[in-house]
């Protein structure tokens, strides 16, 4: 899975915007959207939203945890843990790059967010690669890890499994080894 | 000495606290056990400055720009003031100083430990010390005198002792205190207090008194006391002139004595009755700051000091009100919807108190205290002190008041006016405005944009954006006039600056949708007056001005009207064609404000729907918003969150919709409200946490809040049905509004409006009726409309509640009738001019009946109008009277003139109508005269079965026939049914009408006389002479059948409706008139009518449809009957 494909599904999260234009009901596949009254907070997902922004058609109200105060707790708690603590988002550093690349002007201390945003993303996969290690070396069968987002499954899957397939290619190999030199002991 | 007692603000962590002034009496500086020293602009001050000074602060004292404070640590330090930069320790104790305090110069400080030691030090140089030793437990307070030669202490040992401080040695010594090991644990912290500039008295509390010593003899010479104090009195202060002496207790109470007259001058009672620790006068004598052991800090407000016990009532009585001006302009001046007002005006109301607002003007919690003080007083009392106890029975009625009569109940009470004392009018403002004092505000928020002024230092400059960005692109303006107030519309930003004295007051306009060129105008007013609200409707632009006017400009800038407002204006909206002004209709008293509200209509219906009636308020307080919906309805919200609009189907009165307040999380939370809208139902507007409203940046976002009705029990499934239908019913009111203003309504809209109350009434119908209340079932059901009333009688009759569906269909008759009533008059409400005119002949011949009945040729000429004009019903009516009349004109005359000016009020009653009369003509008569007995035949032809069928329905009730009345009982429903029956068909007639609704006026009333023919038809024949039509269908009939063989009855008569109606109007006009003539001529030939009457009854199609609708109902039993009659109406 490609990141922008994890990218794709978040854009599907909704989000607040003010719109400053006006519009009666959309339909849409996905379900109705709107009325749109300018000034009035309206829910739309994260693709309009964008699309509305990059046209100067809205405000975007940054989501309830994109706020300095509660990520840096996030951050805290994700650092005193051993174990991945829930996120806000399933998809909070989609969202995050998402309206910070696009909507700087309307998130306050945008520069902050994506700061702490990217320490608790690092310490998380700092933490992932710790697990996978041990994983590894302990040659588990399997292991359980919650609160993973998508993205953060995304990033260390291919790596894991093209590992995870080497390593058992060449155990084989070492079997298959052992036993063909037993064959030509035969 | 009349005084506002402030409310309390938190302004440390709980513990003791201490506070003072500064020399110049700006600022209010407190300690607290937080360790910090806030220094405070005002009791309003949003942003105190802090200065830590040390993990605890137990005391301080400033002067001279230098703060002293007494820490935790044991030291006591300086800081400078107001920076509170450390400056210096400048003693240090073994344990933390209890008090400290500057003499009067402020060259020393002393400072009172709690390790036994008093010390005073040089401010100039702090080496120079002088050690008091001679308590033996804890120092608790230390005072100087103000000539510098003594210095008085108390102690937890019991001791108050005075000392010569340049011997260090104790001058005198008084055991006054009770004894305790700490200070915590001291009964009274016992601040002492040396009378300023005289320097004659030493002020010692103790216990519940004051004890005052005189200077040099050491000898107690004056004891002051309250009856109300209870409880020790923990600290005392003097006023600067040294007359007044305030004391604090620890149970709250605030007292205030004039040393000479010992008279108690003022009392006041702590909001919560928490303990009084700090307590300092104003250097100019007129404030009071006091904090207490929960870090709370308040004020006592326009204290006089300068008014001695000797001054006037009259004195007084304007002195009172005018410091309230003077207290509202400091502090208030510019922010009118600050708590400020609601807290100032309320306050002055507790001073004077009579005893009818005694309750009220308590605050609550403060009486509950008060009564139980008196409580434990009057339990404490011993049996000797019957006449304190008199004396204190004569507060307790006077509790409000601030002069009691001291205990010497022969001291003369003093005139003073302790009457209602009045509100100081609340300042205009824009509504949708912030206030004016901030550097950043909004200077109007609406339903269109924003506009927000910034006055700092870089910029002085107004934004003005849109919400929607399609109005206009954003504004930015440099405000080089200093505007004030503005509005925004879709049209025009208007906005105004104050005059100045060079400088007239300047109303400019933006007029951005202007298509010239030129898209700014302004105005300079004249010479002294100045803007004080402004408001944009569509197309024109109002200010009200500082001389009581109100300018009219048009959008452009015309001026166009002025008109003179009955008071100072508060604020003004627009919307439309709508203006609606707010302003001061008188004093209000008691923190009340007496506005009025006038709301005009311009436009080409050019009028005042509302004549300044008085606008109401919330209790104690004031508007805060005002404007209109976005569907045009007159709205305003008060201070106290209660959002009320206009309801105009209740002549014009004010419903309350919603409070604002309730939706609120924290007590200082409020909402800030940007818009309202009917239609969808939404309180648009910005939750200020901790404020009245919101700061500009971070751009704060709307939120939404629901109406909601203050009805009772909203929390029953009844009363929220009430609730939402009773609301959908005032929120929907603005359709029939704007309808009758001439807009565009969304038709669709109303009609789920109607539907969405409708299925609320019918769902309180199931709700009432589970519950056995029928007769509210029926109540519900007289406002449904009358196709819910036949569901509801279907739902009835389901659930076997014969007597209510009995009931119900009664009821749904009424309505099927008063239905038909009004379509005559609505059609004359709608085509007035018209009818004008045709009436011109009409009126003049009605008026001719008023004089001269006689005539028979007006008569005639007179009838032939009333049936073209009023339709098939009153022809009906008067079938029956023109038999008469052709007997005998005069007879027609008087049966006629009650009867033919009679139908518009008679269906504006919605009482009578013109089918009920006839009914009730139709019924006696049918004894007496011969074409009755026609009527009896064809009503047996038609539903013989009728009144047996009732009559076993009645019986299936078990109650009717048992009663001997079953008679008339019986036949009463069956001409209800009856008619019902009838208007069951004429939605169909109904139907038929839009086809021709193109036709010519007198086609058109034609009409109306014309589908009734065909529907009620069979009612006509009972009692009526022929129509035209009837005529015209005799003759026709065998070439319609020729024509049609295969049609039925009903077919027959619908095409023969179809064929009348293609002919001219003067073919018809004939027709009707051939029948008139012949009505007439056959008066007098009963028999010969009847015949005819007989015969057409049988050819008349109706009868037969009567029949088989009679058939029907024999087949069926009661409830089947009543339901397919629910069915049948569908």
């Amino acid at each position: 899975m490609d990141p922008s494909e994890v990218e794709f599904l978040a854009e599907k999260e909704v989000v607040k915007i003010i719109p400053n234009f006006s519009l009666d009901k959309i339909y849409l596949i996905g379900g109705d959207l709107g009325p749109f009254n300018p000034g009035l907070p309206v829910d739309v997902p994260v693709w309009l939203a964008l699309n509305l922004k990059q046209r100067q058609k809205c405000r975007i109200v940054p989501p309830e945890w994109m706020d300095v105060e509660k990520l840096e707790e996030i951050r805290e708690l994700e650092r005193k843990e051993d174990t991945f603590t829930p996120v806000p988002s399933p998809y909070y550093m989609e969202l995050t790059k998402l309206l910070l690349n696009h909507a700087s002007d309307n998130i306050p201390k945008a520069d902050e967010i994506r700061t702490l945003v990217k320490d608790i993303w690092d310490t998380r996969i700092a933490k992932l690669r710790l697990s996978a290690d041990s994983f590894i070396s302990q040659q588990e069968a399997h292991a359980k890890l919650d609160n993973l987002t998508l993205m953060e499954i995304n990033t260390t899957r291919s790596f894991l499994l093209d590992t995870l397939n080497c390593m058992f290619k060449l155990r084989s190999n070492l079997q298959p080894g052992s036993s063909g030199g037993k064959a030509q002991d035969h | 000495m009349p005084c506002e007692r402030k409310t309390m603000r938190y302004g440390h962590s709980e513990g003791h606290t201490d506070v003072c002034f500064d020399d110049t009496g700006k600022y209010i500086v407190t300690c607290g056990s937080d360790g910090d020293v806030r220094i405070w602009e005002s009791l309003d001050d949003d942003d105190p400055k802090s200065i830590n000074v040390g993990e605890k602060a137990y005391s301080l004292a400033l002067k001279n720009g230098k703060l002293v404070t007494a820490a935790s640590n044991n030291t006591v330090q300086i800081h400078t003031f107001p920076e509170g930069d450390p400056d210096g320790i400048l003693t240090r104790f073994t344990t933390n100083a209890t008090h400290i305090t500057y003499n009067s110069s402020g060259s020393r400080v002393a400072a009172g430990s709690s390790d036994f030691m008093v010390k005073v030090v040089e401010m100039s140089d702090s080496s120079q010390q002088k050690t008091l030793r001679g308590h033996n437990a804890p120092v608790l307070s230390v005072t100087f005198d103000p000539k510098d030669e003594f210095l008085a202490s108390a102690s937890c040992d019991g001791s108050v002792a005075v000392w010569k401080i340049e011997e260090q040695t104790q001058v005198i010594s008084w055991p006054l205190l009770q004894k305790s090991n700490d200070v915590i644990n001291a009964k009274s912290l016992c601040r002492l207090a040396w009378q300023p500039k005289a320097a004659k008295l030493l002020a010692v509390p103790v216990e519940t008194t004051v004890q005052l010593y005189q200077r040099d003899s050491w000898a107690h010479v004056n004891t002051l006391s309250d009856d109300l104090g209870t409880q020790a009195i923990n600290v005392v202060a003097w006023s600067p002139c040294g007359k007044f002496l305030a004391a604090g207790s620890i149970g709250g109470l605030l007292t205030v004595w004039d040393v000479e007259s010992k008279l108690c001058v003022e009392r006041q009672t702590h909001e919560k009755g928490y303990t009084v620790c700090g307590l300092a006068w104003h250097p100019s004598g007129g404030q009071i700051a006091y904090t207490d052991t929960e870090g709370c800090l308040g004020v006592l407000d326009g204290l006089s000091s300068s008014s001695s016990s000797s001054s006037t009532t009259a004195a007084k009585s304007t002195k009172a009100p005018a410091s309230y001006d003077d207290l509202f302009d400091d502090d208030d001046d510019d922010r009118p919807m600050d708590e400020g007002v609601s807290e100032g005006a309320r306050s002055p109301a507790k001073n004077p108190g009579d005893e009818d607002d005694d309750d009220d003007l308590m605050p609550a919690t403060g009486r509950a205290r008060n009564r139980s003080a008196f409580l434990d007083d009057e339990n404490s009392l011993d049996t000797g002190s019957l006449k304190l106890g008199l004396d204190k029975f004569v507060d307790d009625d006077d509790v409000g008041s601030a002069i009691v009569p001291p205990a010497a109940a022969a001291a003369p009470l003093r005139p003073v006016y302790d009457g209602p004392m009045p509100t100081p009018p609340q300042k205009a403002f824009q509504p949708g405005s912030t206030p004016a004092h901030l550097m950043h505000r909004f200077m109007m928020w609406n339903s269109v944009g924003i506009v927000r002024g910034y006055n700092d230092d870089q910029d002085n400059a107004i934004d003005v954006e849109f919400h929607d960005t399609a109005v206009h692109h954003a504004m930015h303006l440099t405000n080089s006039l200093g505007h004030t107030v503005a509005d925004l519309s879709q049209e025009a930003v208007l906005l105004a600056c104050p005059g100045t004295d060079e400088l007239a007051s300047k109303l400019q306009c933006l007029h951005f949708s202007s298509w010239d060129t030129n898209k700014e105008w302004m105005v300079d007013l004249p010479k002294g007056e100045d803007v004080r609200a402004l408001c944009l409707g569509q197309g024109w632009a109002a200010a009200a001005t500082s001389a009581l006017m109100l300018r009219l400009f048009s959008i452009g800038g015309v001026q166009r009207e002025l008109f003179s407002l009955p008071g100072p204006v508060v604020c003004m909206a627009g919307h439309g064609e709508q203006l609606l002004v707010v302003y001061h209709r008188g004093t209000g008293f008691d923190g009340e404000q007496a506005l009025g509200v006038q709301l005009l209509q311009f436009g080409h219906k050019r009028r005042q729907v509302i004549h300044g009636e008085p606008l109401p308020l919330s209790r104690r307080s004031h508007l805060s918003w005002l404007g209109f919906t976005a569907e045009g309805t007159p709205c305003f919200i008060d201070s106290e969150g209660v959002v009320r609009l206009l309801n105009r189907s209740l002549g014009n009165m004010w419903t309350p919709v919603c409070n604002t307040r309730d939706n609120c999380k924290g007590k200082s939370d409020h909402y800030w409200v940007v818009g309202v809208h009917e239609n969808p139902q939404q309180l648009r507007c910005i939750p200020c946490k901790g404020s009245r409203y919101p700061p500009t940046l971070p751009r704060p976002a709307v939120a939404i809040l629901p109406f909601k009705l203050p009805l009772c029990q909203t929390t029953t499934e009844k009363g929220q049905m009430e609730e939402q239908y009773w609301r959908s019913v005032l929120l929907h009111n603005h359709y029939g509004f704007l309808s009758s203003s001439g807009y565009e309504i969304d038709e669709e809209g109303q009609s789920q409006a109607q539907k969405e109350q409708q299925e609320l009434l019918m769902k309180m119908f199931a709700l009432s009726c589970k519950l056995e209340r029928e007769f509210r079932c029926v109540e519900l059901a007289e406002l449904m409309t009358q196709n819910v009333v036949t569901l509801a009688i279907r739902y009835a009759s389901r659930s076997r509640r014969m007597a209510l569906a009995q009931r119900l269909s009664d009821l749904a008759l009424e309505k099927a009738n008063q239905l038909q009533g009004e379509e005559p008059q609505e059609e004359e409400e709608e085509e007035p001019l018209q009818y004008t005119r045709r009436n011109t002949g009409y009126g003049q011949s009605s008026s001719e009946l008023g004089t001269d009945r006689q005539h028979s040729s007006h008569r005639r000429a007179q009838e032939e109008e009333v049936d073209e004009e009023e339709g098939q019903e009153e022809h009906m009516d008067e079938g029956e009277v023109a038999e008469r009349q052709g007997l005998n004109p005069f007879a027609k005359g008087t049966a006629a003139s009650p009867e033919k000016p009679s139908p518009k009020p008679v269906s504006k009653e919605g009482r009578v109508n013109p089918f009920k009369v006839s009914s009730g003509l139709g019924r006696p008569g049918s004894a007496g005269g011969q074409h009755r007995v026609t009527n009896v035949l064809d009503s047996m032809i038609s539903s013989s079965r009728k009144p047996t069928a009732l009559l076993s329905s009645s019986g299936s009730t078990g109650k009717l026939n048992k009663t001997p009345v079953l008679k008339p009982l019986a036949p009463r429903p069956k001409t209800k049914t009856q008619s019902t029956l009838l208007h069951m068909s004429a939605p169909k007639a109904a139907n038929k009408k839009p086809a021709e609704e193109r036709e010519p006026a007198v086609g058109r009333l034609k009409q109306t006389e014309a589908p009734p023919p065909a529907s009620p038809a069979e009612n006509v024949d009972h009692m009526k002479p022929k129509t035209g039509f009837q005529l015209w269908l005799e003759e026709n009939r065998r070439i319609l059948l020729a024509d049609n063989p295969e049609l039925e009855e009903t077919d027959v008569i619908k095409e023969a409706m179809g064929r009348f109606r293609t002919l001219s109007a003067d073919d018809r006009l004939s027709w009707t008139e051939r029948a008139k003539g012949q009505s007439g001529d056959v008066a007098d030939m009963k028999k010969r009518k009847r015949g005819e009457e007989e015969s057409r009854g049988d050819e008349n199609g109706q009868s037969e449809a009567d029949e088989t609708s009679g058939k029907k109902k024999k087949t069926l039993d009661t409830s089947a009957k009543l339901s397919a009659f629910a069915f049948n109406k569908n």
